[in-house]
């Protein structure tokens, strides 16, 4: 057997048994992953909500973070682009990741709201690009429809200490609060800028994270797209605290 | 650099023996791999902003540097030169995807601290300069010993580097984890706890933002080459 | 135009080496002597030249669901693309093994080590997370690549200058080159940023 067909032979051996092993172990772990994700995306969307939740995410059992989505969240809809409801959709069922790719007109946003003795909470879910890979994130604002609650990020690859800061830093997560989103200026949604070397206009803008401008700058685009998208829809809400149905 | 030792085939050899303990110790200082082989450099500026963060890629490292230096040991005799890059490579990209794999299913919050890390672990140098160096010359056992030993310098040099970042640039120690303490600054309790007095005089000190970038690690590295050549004279460079 | 803009942001602005610090093994180990820092530099050119256009076609053709799989495979991505940069890597050192015997034995262990430059990866990876097109995905290879070269060529130059230098015994060598490294990443984090595209 010369050199060759031994290289070959080796390979495809080697080819066969990583695909196999990866694609069977994958196959497996499935469900599970996915059902581990989900609930771990729960926890996040009650994250934003910060200090308004009774207690804290980190407290709850898995049971009581899905009863408080049946039962405190349970006028949650999913809108499009043009602030309409779209029926017969379980908000926790949209995958922002697939939305991305398709065109805007056909996107599905997820509208969270939370009540809770007498007080309501709108959440809103974004996704856009870090340094890395994707960044993700959801924001609670209060009542009003303008004011942050506050918010919670998450990230595929971001580097620990530097990019990952914006999930970690609980410090620079919580100046997102009482934040506005809405502009006095031209009534528009803008969102909440990440300034870097310091926040100049403390009501629309929070400090920026030192060695991390690529991810902090990704936050930024992240917010004022995603504003643009659920605009219609934070309109409606401000105006009357409707929506229409499609 | 790389160190060849002779595999002599005598019946009594001891399964822990000198040459075994020079395995681990040699990289910690004459041979280390970030200060003298230039390996892992990338990963080192990276993750030591924070202290918590160096200690976990640390661990990893250990792990798959030892376990991917047993794997390509073993299979050394069969794999042909020509394509034995991509052979090395796959061995250590499966290793850590079959663990974040399992990872996914049955820890996930121990799979999404991890997580950030497999992009840093594969690309590690160490992990393939270990492989290419020692591992596909030596048998398996010697190899999972230089892999311990190699991931153990790594982390040492990291620990340092990130002990300094993090006490310069944001004041704390071990922020992120339930020990977290603020140590210099204008919140520093844990100096009122320790000395039992008032920590105001600690409090001057604002955060150095240079120390958060990846620069100021390379600066730390450099000093510890430094003090390093400094005590152990047969490391300087003559030329 | 678009693409020239990509290849002089990815060269000059968002260097590799200096504003991301990737790839620093190798440009550190190897940057004692000019000579040798060309040939790697070279290397590194060719290899993320070439990495970069078929990484992009096996993540848009292969890993995506809308591929020829029809299905999500974006698990295998790291894999995928190490296997495209080990391949060209290991024939990176066939062609220098055999036409310059000096150089593949200047170089050592650094030349298989390419490899695992994160520079490479790590441009395979920012291509997919900043969503370039075929043709940028070339531009910010070869931009990427140049970028470096540049950078180890810099480096390699001073380090020549150095050694008559009266530096500290214990910090001659890679100490200094450490120290060096650094202020030349400062100097560049003031250029991060700019757009050479807009105003």
């Amino acid at each position: 057997m010369n050199e060759n067909t031994k290289t070959l032979i080796f390979v495809a051996i080697m080819c066969v048994v990583v695909a196999a092993l990866l694609a069977g172990l994958r196959g497996v772990t499935y469900e599970t992953a996915i059902e581990n994700e989900k609930i771990f995306n729960q926890r996040a969307i009650l994250l934003a909500l910060g200090d308004n939740l009774p207690t804290p995410v980190d407290a709850l059992s898995d049971e009581e973070v899905q009863n408080i989505f049946q039962e405190q969240m349970k006028s949650s809809v999913a809108v499009d682009v043009e602030g309409e409801v779209i029926g017969d959709i379980n908000p926790l069922e949209i995958r922002l990741d697939e939305e991305r790719k398709k065109d805007l007109s056909e996107r599905k946003f997820p509208l969270f709201v939370y009540e809770n003795s007498g007080e309501k909470f709108y959440i809103i879910s974004m996704r856009g690009n870090g340094l890395w890979d994707e960044i993700w994130g959801n924001m609670a604002l209060e009542s009003d429809v303008a004011t942050v609650a506050g918010v919670s990020f998450d990230h595929a690859g971001e580097t620990p200490g530097l990019g990952a800061e914006i999930k970690d830093n609980k410090n620079w997560v919580n100046q997102f609060s009482g934040r506005s989103v809405l502009s006095d200026y031209n009534g528009k949604y803008t969102g909440v800028i990440v300034r870097k070397g310091g926040a100049k206009d403390k009501k629309y803008e929070v400090d920026g994270l030192s060695g991390a401008t690529v991810t902090a700058d990704g936050v930024t685009d992240m917010i004022q797209q995603y504003m643009s998208y659920y605009e219609p829809t934070l309109q409606k809400l401000k105006a009357d605290g409707k929506l229409g149905m499609k | 650099m790389a160190e060849t030792l002779e595999t002599k085939k005598t019946a009594a050899e001891p399964l822990f023996g000198k040459k075994e303990r020079k395995l681990i110790v040699d990289p910690l200082n004459d041979n280390n791999p970030i200060t003298v082989q230039v390996l892992g450099i990338c990963s080192a500026l990276a993750v030591t902003s924070l202290l918590y963060p160096s200690i976990v890629i640390s661990i990893a490292v250990v792990f798959v540097c030892a376990f991917a230096n047993v794997i390509t040991s073993l299979l050394r005799n069969n794999i042909p030169k020509s394509v034995r890059l991509i052979v090395q490579l796959v061995v250590i990209a499966t290793l850590v995807t079959v663990v974040e794999l399992v990872l996914k299913a049955f820890s996930y919050p121990v799979y999404k601290n991890l997580s950030v890390y497999i992009g840093l672990i594969i690309t590690n140098c160490i992990v393939m300069g270990r492989l290419e160096a020692f591992a596909m010359a030596n048998k398996p056992w010697r190899s999972f010993i230089d892999g311990i030993g190699n991931g153990l310098g790594y982390g040492a040099i990291l620990i340092i580097v990130a002990f300094f970042r993090e006490l310069f640039g944001k004041g704390t120690l071990f922020a992120g984890t339930p020990i977290a303490m603020n140590i210099i600054g204008p919140d520093s309790p844990a100096v009122d706890y320790w000395l039992n007095t008032n920590a105001e005089w600690l409090s001057w000190y604002s955060n150095n933002n240079i120390a958060v970038l990846p620069a100021a690690a390379m600066f730390i590295i450099g000093i510890l080459i430094w003090v390093q050549r400094s005590y152990n004279q047969k490391l300087v460079d003559v030329s | 135009m678009e693409l020239f803009n990509i290849f002089i942001k990815s060269a000059f602005i968002d260097n590799l080496v200096l504003s991301y610090f990737l790839g620093m093994c190798s440009y550190l180990a190897v940057s004692k002597s000019v000579k040798t820092a060309f040939g790697l530099g070279m290397a590194v050119i060719f290899v993320l030249g070439i990495t970069m256009p078929i990484n992009w076609l096996i993540n848009e053709f292969l890993l995506k669901d809308t591929g020829i799989f029809g299905t999500d495979l974006t698990f295998l991505r790291f894999i995928l693309f190490i296997a495209v940069i080990a391949s060209m890597v290991q024939l990176v050192e066939m062609v220098v093994e055999k036409v310059s015997p000096a150089l593949y034995n200047a170089l050592g262990i650094f030349l298989p080590l390419i490899t695992v430059n994160c520079a490479i990866l790590g441009g395979s990876l920012f291509m997919v997370s900043r969503e370039y097109t075929f043709g940028e995905s070339v531009s910010f290879g070869l931009g990427g690549g140049f970028g470096w070269f540049l950078a180890i060529i810099a480096i390699a130059a001073i380090r020549e200058k150095i050694r008559y230098s009266d530096v500290p015994p214990a910090l001659r060598g890679l100490g200094m080159a450490f120290i060096l490294t650094g202020l030349m990443g400062i100097a560049f984090m003031s250029l991060m940023g700019i757009d050479p595209g807009s105003y």
